[in-house]
């Protein structure tokens, strides 16, 4: 078989068209350049796309021919395989596996996944870097936002006691007063186990026993033993990764726009799964859910009163959604009478 | 008119005596012959491989996405050639990647923070020595008629021209950083040859700062315009519908989700970055290109780039709002069209494609190569 093909000798870049004979006996001539071998000492580069396909012979010498076709047949002929990659990017059915494998994986990473790498990376990560983190940023708020609680000591000791039985006194959960007219009506968890409650909170309790105050506090410790925050940042150091990986050179800015998507669609989901535990917890506490959904109507029309751009973070930031919220607690409620 | 002046032109011609060395000067512009269609199944098997084989696959992706670019490209009728090994950049890339785990090691797991700035302070001191041999890489893998090019700058260079310019930049609060741009600009280009021919680039400090200057006048009169565009919109919409818009935002208000808050604030983003991305990758990108390229020479024969900044930049940002409403799929389509834009305006006047002699190729690190690769540091090659 014969091929049309351009040489180029190695040491100049003159070019050369010449043509290249396949024998049966396994060799390969090129006549105008006295050039006669053997098939297995010549080295074919694999196929990529209708590219010139390249053949480097031992002496330095390279040809370069664009009858792809050709060439594959002589590779047939001779038993020697074509490209594994080639075959794979030629075939229509493999390359939509390829999409599914990718875009499953992206998927994957993005929801479960993320999950399990954030489960891991929390079991092999020191004990003292999470609270190093904590302790910083409890600093920081401190600093800017927090002052010292103006709930009297009875008040205190109560919400305390009922802190104490829903962490079976385990070491690892502090419970902080503070007052902040800044942030306002709120709660928060650190991941180290840190809960901060702010007297303004406190204040729209409509329970003399404060067993709405306890609800919100085993929402905050759910997000804790969900781990939450080192989730969400995983998910979005993933999401920035695999995103940069694949659209390559389009940059920091324009893969915030997917993070934003997915933050905000995790949020409701971590949401959702601190409010599951605050439930059981309430449960094993024997504590009505009803408490927890009264105090969120009272916030749900504080919040309506307020004007939207107080800085709320925390239990009520990334919930606007607290009338359903509100009647997920109630279902519970009404189970339990 | 003006139908004589040319012919009157031509008669002075015919009286002057032809220089000697004045030869006439034929471009030939550089083409792609790729399609998008052809290397999205190249790019998307290549992503799922590395998928499959835990990131092991991606230094052969590397090769052959390049092997694909360069063989795409063509001039005057030959294409070039990407030589690099996959082997020795995937050791690159274990080295790169084996020295970032350990410094996350020991400065976020084992807070040994004396380890952790060790470990940085070796990679900073080695940075000069790394970008010089990623320039290397790149040079010494890509060849034209089975030529390599070749890079001669010295390491010695390198560190001069860090320790220097960053001081300088420094002290001048970054008012030098056009005369940065064209030395560093020299160091890359008049180190670098084909066989036993010699790049040289010309650029002089002025041409620079004129350029900057262009670019920030223009960049300056649009951004008047936007803000102007939009006061206008705006002023003239509150006041004609300002009883219709109170209680359209109202009723927005309400349903606000945060769904509905992301989306907006995506397109926001997105908004932003439109015209970041028009004035980086097209507009700058256009003039910094034509300038480089027209100050350059390669063995005496001038190079030429004549792309019109203003029609990147809408390839640009086309190509971003493609990539971003495909979710990323139509990449390869937005990756050939910004190339192929890019290669058919440039060109080149060889009188003799036939004269280069190689050097023969050469072998050498990958680490810094895949340094710049793994950081997306551009080192505008």
């Amino acid at each position: 078989m014969i091929i049309d093909a351009l040489l180029y000798d190695g040491s100049s870049s003159k070019e050369h068209h010449v043509e290249i004979e396949f024998t049966p006996n396994r060799r390969v001539l090129i006549p105008s350049h006295n050039i006669d071998i053997a098939l297995d000492d010549i080295r074919i580069e694999s196929r990529l796309g209708n590219t010139m396909r390249v053949l480097n012979f031992p002496n330095g010498v390279r040809c370069k021919s664009s009858d792809n076709n050709q060439i594959d047949q002589v590779l047939k002929e001779f038993g020697l395989s074509k490209s594994k990659a080639y075959k794979i990017e030629s075939s229509w059915k493999l390359t939509v596996i390829s999409v599914f494998v990718t875009v499953g994986f992206v998927w994957f990473m993005l929801t479960a996944g993320a999950s399990y790498t954030a489960k891991g990376i929390a079991s092999v990560l020191p004990k003292n870097t999470l609270e190093d983190v904590s302790e910083l940023t409890m600093n920081q708020l401190e600093d800017n936002y927090l002052k010292h609680t103006k709930l009297s000591d009875e008040k205190r000791e109560m919400i305390q006691n009922y802190f104490d039985r829903l962490t079976k006194n385990e070491e690892q959960y502090q419970l902080h007063f503070r007052s902040s007219p800044q942030i306002g009506p709120n709660a928060f968890a650190l991941p180290s186990g840190d809960i901060v409650l702010t007297d303004q909170l406190v204040d729209l309790s409509r329970d003399e026993k404060f067993r709405d105050i306890i609800g919100v506090l085993a929402h905050e410790k759910g997000h804790v033993v969900h781990r939450h925050s080192l989730r969400m940042a995983i998910k979005t150091g993933i999401a920035g990764v695999l995103i940069g990986y694949i659209t390559g050179d389009v940059s920091v800015i324009a893969t915030a726009v997917p993070t934003i998507l997915i933050n905000s669609s995790y949020s409701r989901e971590f949401e959702h799964e601190a409010d599951v535990y605050a439930v059981s917890a309430l449960q094993d506490m024997n504590i009505s859910t009803q408490y927890i959904a009264n105090l969120f109507e009272t916030l749900a029309k504080e919040s309506e009163d307020v004007d939207d751009n107080s800085t709320l973070t925390g239990i009520l930031a990334s919930h606007p959604l607290t009338s359903d919220r509100i009647k997920f607690f109630k279902s519970y409620a009404e189970v339990k009478k | 008119m003006e139908e004589i002046s040319p012919l009157a032109e031509e008669r002075v011609v015919e009286f002057e005596k032809p220089e000697p060395q004045k030869r006439e000067l034929t471009f030939k512009s550089f083409e792609f012959r790729g399609t998008g269609s052809e290397y999205f199944r190249i790019w998307i098997v290549n992503i799922a491989l590395t998928i499959l084989t835990l990131g092991i696959y991606s230094a052969w992706a590397k090769v052959r996405t390049n092997r694909y670019f360069y063989a795409n490209t063509y001039l005057n009728g030959s294409n070039f050639e990407y030589n690099a090994n996959p082997v020795r950049i995937l050791i690159g890339r274990i080295v790169v990647i084996a020295v970032y785990a350990l410094f996350i090691l020991f400065s976020q797991e084992l807070a040994m923070f004396k380890v952790a700035s060790g470990i940085a302070l070796v990679v900073f001191i080695a940075i000069p020595w790394l970008i010089r041999q990623a320039v290397s890489f790149k040079f010494r893998n890509t060849s034209y008629r089975h030529i390599p090019f070749r890079y001669t700058g010295k390491t010695s260079e390198f560190y001069a021209f860090f320790l220097l310019h960053s001081l300088y930049n420094i002290f001048t609060l970054f008012l030098i950083f056009p005369y940065s741009y064209i030395v560093f600009k020299r160091l890359l280009l008049n180190d670098a040859h084909y066989g036993n021919g010699k790049f040289k680039f010309e650029g002089g400090v002025g041409d620079t700062y004129a350029i900057y200057i262009q670019i920030f006048v223009w960049s300056t009169l649009f951004l008047i315009a936007i803000v102007l565009l939009l006061g206008i919109i705006g002023g003239v919409g509150t006041a004609m519908f300002s009883s219709y818009l109170t209680p359209l935002f109202e009723s927005l208000k309400e349903s606000l989700t945060p769904d509905i808050i992301a989306v907006i604030t995506s397109v926001g983003v997105l908004l932003f970055y439109l015209p970041f991305i028009f004035w980086n990758k097209g507009f700058s990108d256009g003039y910094f290109s034509n300038f480089v390229r027209n100050k350059s020479s390669f063995h005496q024969s001038p190079l030429k780039g004549d792309m019109k900044p203003f029609r990147l930049g809408v390839i640009s940002a086309t190509n971003l709002l493609a990539i971003v409403f495909s979710l990323g799929l139509l990449y390869p389509w937005a990756k050939v069209r910004y190339l192929k834009y890019k290669l058919e305006h440039t060109h080149f006047a060889c009188e003799n494609y036939n004269q280069f002699e190689s050097d023969g190729y050469e072998q050498g690190s990958t680490v810094g190569e895949e340094m710049v690769d793994f950081f997306d540091i551009d080192i505008g090659l």
